[in-house]
């Protein structure tokens, strides 16, 4: 939990050109959003790029943050998922109706998913199996709508609450949850049905 | 769209407090209802346990590290400063930040936001545009700032200027040599392309008039608008009409060769 002092301290030494200060909100924050921008994206290369683009916008809007208005963790968020939405609206990768089998990533290997959990029976190690199951579920969540999806992400990998979230994406609380409850349950399907195909 | 079950809980309520349920923060009889909905729903159910395996999913996925070198690659197209330069500063003096670096922190936000949008090159054009407009229409009106000490404000001399700045720019534009060269251009051509006008015939209704004027004056004296006889068009066809009975009558002999 971000204390909102220090932070609303650190962005004004920020907007007086305080070069430190901008580095202290680099480090504290380039793992969540490239985390989102990776979950949301899909590909490395692609959340490496967009979390760049989300900083220097970032730096940009910096002196429009007002933090009476919200957490300055909220802002950021809201700025990473908007550059996402325009992303994802200039590439229209979601939009291809390509079913599950379909190649997913560079990191899968060039793997259909099914492929891949027909493989993960194989491997000893336990961690390479782990590591293969969160890939798959990575595969998986890539499938769902970028709505749920985005839903789905800022409430269980970056544990918003939901009030956050209806921030974040500009709609209220009860269709926020709608919009988790049924991302959640189409992730599962998704996942049941690729693993009946593989049993 | 599923009925409600007997316990009175609708698939809509269902709906609503499925993430709650989910999180555990549901209790006592309402989540009693909600488990017997769950128990007696046809859709609600396998809603439940989805979502129930679908959270549990999403808990494979664990935080992923972000490749090295992004911060320095943020810093870099940000500040445009290598990172290592940034951290030599001592961090604990900044810690301690002065009254007078706060206040110029708090000035620096409060005019930023309006500062930021100011310095727009769609702003800039626009006030270098309006700044031309005005330097132009300035000039032109013969407005010099010099000469701003000794304006008068009283009405009369602010209507005498205004007179006088109008004169000035009507004798400005009149002087304009393509302007009067088009004037007298168009001028010309509409006398060329002027048709004759059945109205023309006004002057034998005058030459009657004068011949029925009983007043002895002489006939320069009577023609009060000058300017107006002079830019008369003097036509050169013959009138029209039932004015054509007042012309002489012209015996014409036609000599026809017969062969």
């Amino acid at each position: 939990m971000e204390d909102v002092q220090v932070v609303a301290m650190l962005v004004r030494r920020c907007i007086s050109g305080d070069a430190a200060a901008w580095e202290e909100i680099v480090r504290t924050y380039n793992r969540r959003i490239y985390n989102i921008c990776y979950r949301f994206a899909g590909s490395g290369d692609d959340a490496q790029d967009l979390t760049q683009e989300v900083f220097i916008k970032m730096y940009r809007t910096l002196s429009t943050y007002d933090s009476s208005k919200g957490a300055f963790s909220t802002w950021v968020t809201t700025i990473t998922r908007n550059l996402l939405v325009d992303h994802f609206r200039k590439t229209k990768q979601d939009r291809l109706t390509d079913s599950i089998d379909s190649t997913a990533s560079e990191h899968e290997d060039a793997l259909p998913l099914s492929e891949q959990i027909q493989d993960q029976s194989a491997p000893p190690d336990a961690h390479v199996r782990s590591r293969e199951v969160s890939q798959t579920v990575h595969s998986a969540l890539g499938k769902l709508s970028p709505e749920l999806r985005e839903a789905v992400i800022l409430r269980d990998l970056q544990d918003m609450d939901y009030r956050e979230i209806a921030a974040v994406l500009k709609v209220p609380e009860g269709t926020v949850k709608s919009r988790i409850n049924r991302g959640r349950a189409e992730l599962a399907r998704l996942l049941q049905r690729t693993y009946r195909q593989v049993m | 769209m599923p009925e409600p079950t007997s316990n009175g809980m609708q698939c809509n309520e269902f709906d609503a407090l499925l993430a709650d349920a989910i999180d555990g923060v549901l209790s006592g009889a309402q989540l009693d209802r909600f488990q017997a909905h769950a128990r007696t729903c046809a859709a609600c159910g396998p809603l439940l346990a989805d979502a129930e395996a679908g959270r549990s999913w999403m808990k494979e996925l664990s935080q992923i590290e972000p490749p090295v070198g992004l911060v320095e690659s943020i810093l870099a197209s940000t500040t445009g400063i290598a990172s290592d330069r940034l951290l030599s500063p001592v961090r604990p003096s900044q810690a301690q930040v002065s009254w007078l670096e706060r206040s110029r922190a708090w000035l620096a936000s409060t005019i930023d936001p309006f500062w930021a949008t100011v310095r727009q090159p769609r702003f800039a054009m626009s006030f270098g545009m309006a700044f031309f407009t005005l330097s132009v229409a300035l000039s032109v009106a013969g407005v010099k700032p010099t000469d701003l000490r000794q304006v008068s404000l009283r009405p009369s001399a602010i209507r005498r200027t205004y007179y006088s700045t109008h004169a000035r720019v009507v004798r400005y534009y009149d002087n304009i040599r393509f302007v009067y060269e088009l004037q007298a251009r168009v001028r010309e051509l509409k006398r060329d392309v002027s048709p004759v006008q059945p109205g023309s015939d006004k002057a034998p209704a005058k030459e009657k008039e004068r011949k029925n004027d009983t007043t002895q004056e002489p006939e320069q004296k009577q023609e009060r608008n000058y300017s107006q006889t002079e830019n008369a068009v003097v036509l050169a066809s013959a009138p029209l009409g039932p004015s054509v009975n007042d012309l002489p009558v012209v015996s014409v002999t036609t000599y026809r060769r017969l062969v």
